[in-house]
């Protein structure tokens, strides 16, 4: 697993190196973006890793980005305190709808998560006197560092980035260790994986409250980041949004998320700047078209992401045969 | 508040029998597939969506009409052909997620190809509605009672009387088994997404002169038609049928009693409640049916 090391340190690299380039403020904003994306897809993924799919992250996601901000805006405490207990809630949350959801088959597990997140979108919007309604929170306050607040693009790369290292390092450890075998064990059977001694509903809930957890920090950091939220980015479209970057960097790699989050957000600024320019006309989420063309070609295609599809690929070339197809979702 | 009453059932009875044109879709191909296909609700959009086009262009309503349907009955064989196919056999979960990428596809096509802004499709026979009790039921929310009633029980006759219904009947009872007799389960996969398309837009079609059409609105049909299948256990057309017209029924007393928003949210609760009550049933049903 030194290889595992190994990439970190280019991460880190690469992570350190960028604010010297001094990118434009555009790109640094884009950059925060897909740390934060990264976050909920590497949750997205270690759930994956257990053979579960999750429609529901989105809105965990806006339940950590809403308490965060109500704690630190209206009851004035600091968003450190506030966004560790928005995470709490979304973890009690998720355990909550995780206790029973899970028992479900894997279907219609995610079918639960998906009206959960249909409910509690719904709640932000009509629940006006605590989230403001469909017109959202203002002024949230920033976060800040020994009494210096942090406002630019660049404050918050550090923050952010050193978020999503940190949630990259624990998840990796996660699966290279125990827990990690004992999900790709159920993810191949479940009564094999139970007979081994594993206990499947235990690793189950704990893997899925982990990942909502993941998607809570995100949303509490992206509160403070922006500092504005309202429903919007938080309906059932976001959802499918993090299950498709899950899906780019393949369902069971952690290293997936951060590249699924990366890939696909570089996509939308393709699609959102050309759309308009060959469909003058269009407006609004036109570029669902793209996605779900590109959703449905990965999953027959590439079921286990688009690197590892890659190197089958690549495999299959050399060796000269069909036989190494050994793809699976 | 009481006076609300009788309305607001009528209103449930008509949204009811569109949420049972899409329930029915749901649990053909799931039958036959074994396939939970959300992109259902988009074959109503599809089916409203081009007959405004072709009334637009100054087709009358009935050859209009006709044409939509017999266009999304293409575009739902052509879905299988393209997307449920090649991956016949995968995982489940990988069918599903297939489907949410169909439905983007059609709804992000139908925004670049119509736009945004609704269409309004014509009542079918414009004129004074009838009176029940201190309700009114429209012409067109007759229509769509109808014709719902019409196309469920047409398709129990398909199923029940004709060849290639009882083909899909036993593809859907044991498709290995099928097999063997000469029926191929891919041509009947085939058969069930080109049915469960055409009703779904025969249903778009006769719900759009009251609702509107938009490129939008097959996301809340697809669930909303999902959930009442969901009652009726998955498996049971008539008992979808009966769960369309209780979520139909249920999100109009919401609507009109308690607040206007939280329609679709009470629609998910009740799915939820479903789905924990009946998980073993559910259980078991989908591994059966995982042939």
């Amino acid at each position: 697993m030194s290889r595992d090391l190994a990439a970190f340190g280019v991460l880190a690299a690469v992570l350190a190196l960028i604010p010297a380039l001094r990118p434009s403020a555009y790109v640094m904003a884009l950059l925060n973006i897909v740390g934060l994306y990264a976050i909920v897809t590497i949750g997205l993924v270690l759930l994956g890793t257990s053979g579960q799919v999750s429609l529901g992250q989105a809105a965990f996601y806006g339940i950590g980005a809403y308490t965060s901000a109500l704690l630190a805006r209206d009851l004035g405490w600091s968003p450190w305190l506030a966004m560790p207990c928005a995470v709490a809630l979304v973890a009690v949350v998720a355990y909550a709808v995780g206790l029973p959801a899970l028992r479900l088959a894997d279907v219609f597990f995610v079918l639960a998560t998906l009206g959960v997140g249909v409910i509690v979108n719904v709640l932000m919007v009509q629940l006006d006197p605590l989230t403001g309604g469909a017109s959202g929170l203002r002024d949230i306050p920033p976060l800040a560092i020994a009494g210096r607040r942090l406002t630019t693009d660049r404050d918050y790369f550090y923050v952010i980035w050193t978020a999503a290292v940190a949630a990259l390092a624990v998840a990796r450890n996660l699966a290279a260790h125990r827990t990690g075998r004992a999900l790709r064990a159920i993810l191949g059977s479940e009564v094999g994986a139970a007979a081994l001694g594993i206990d499947v509903p235990r690793y189950r809930i704990r893997v899925f409250v982990l990942s909502a957890a993941y998607a809570g920090a995100a949303g509490a950091l992206y509160a403070h980041y922006i500092r504005f939220i309202s429903p919007a980015p938080f309906a059932l479209y976001a959802s499918l949004f993090f299950l498709i970057m899950a899906v780019v960097g393949g369902l069971t790699n952690i290293w997936g998320g951060l590249l699924g989050a990366g890939a696909v957000t570089a996509l939308d600024q393709i699609v959102r700047a050309e759309i308009p320019r060959l469909f003058p006309r269009v407006g609004g989420e036109y570029q669902t078209a793209i996605y779900g063309i590109i959703l449905v070609l990965i999953m027959i295609f590439f079921p286990s992401g688009i690197v590892r599809g890659a190197l089958d690929v690549r495999r299959l070339l050399r060796a000269g045969t069909a036989a190494a197809g050994g793809a699976r979702a | 508040m009481l006076a609300l009453l009788p309305q607001l059932l009528l209103t449930g009875l008509t949204i009811g029998s569109i949420y049972a044109l899409v329930a029915v879709g749901f649990v053909v191909i799931y039958n036959i597939t074994g396939i939970l296909n959300f992109a259902q609700g988009e074959f109503p959009m599809i089916g409203a969506m081009l007959c405004a086009a072709l009334l637009a262009a100054h087709v009358p309503l009935a050859p209009a009409a006709a044409v939509a349907v017999a266009a999304t009955c293409m575009l739902g064989a052509l879905t299988e052909r393209l997307a449920i196919e090649p991956a016949f056999g995968s995982h489940p979960l990988t069918l599903v997620i297939i489907t949410f990428g169909v439905s983007m596809a059609f709804r992000g096509v139908a925004l670049m190809v119509w736009g945004a802004d609704p269409y309004a499709l014509p009542e079918f026979t414009p004129g004074a509605p009838l009176e029940v009790l201190t309700g009114v039921l429209g012409r067109q929310a007759m229509w769509a009672i109808a014709l719902s009633v019409l196309v469920v029980g047409g398709l129990f006759a398909f199923f029940a009387r004709t060849l290639p219904g009882a083909a899909a009947r036993a593809c859907a009872d044991n498709a290995f088994a099928s097999r063997l007799v000469g029926i191929s389960p891919r041509r009947m996969a085939l058969l069930a997404f080109t049915i469960a398309a055409g009703i779904g837009a025969i249903g778009g079609i006769v719900i759009a002169p009251i609702t509107g059409a938009t490129y939008d609105m097959g996301l809340g049909l697809g669930l909303k038609g999902f959930v009442a299948a969901v009652m009726g256990g998955l498996t049971n057309a008539p008992a979808a049928v009966a769960g369309a017209y209780v979520v139909g029924t249920i999100e109009s007393l919401v609507t009109g009693y308690l607040a206007p928003g939280y329609g679709s949210a009470i629609t998910f609760a009740l799915l939820l409640i479903v789905l924990s009550l009946q998980r073993e049933g559910l259980w078991q049903t989908a591994r059966r049916r995982q042939v």
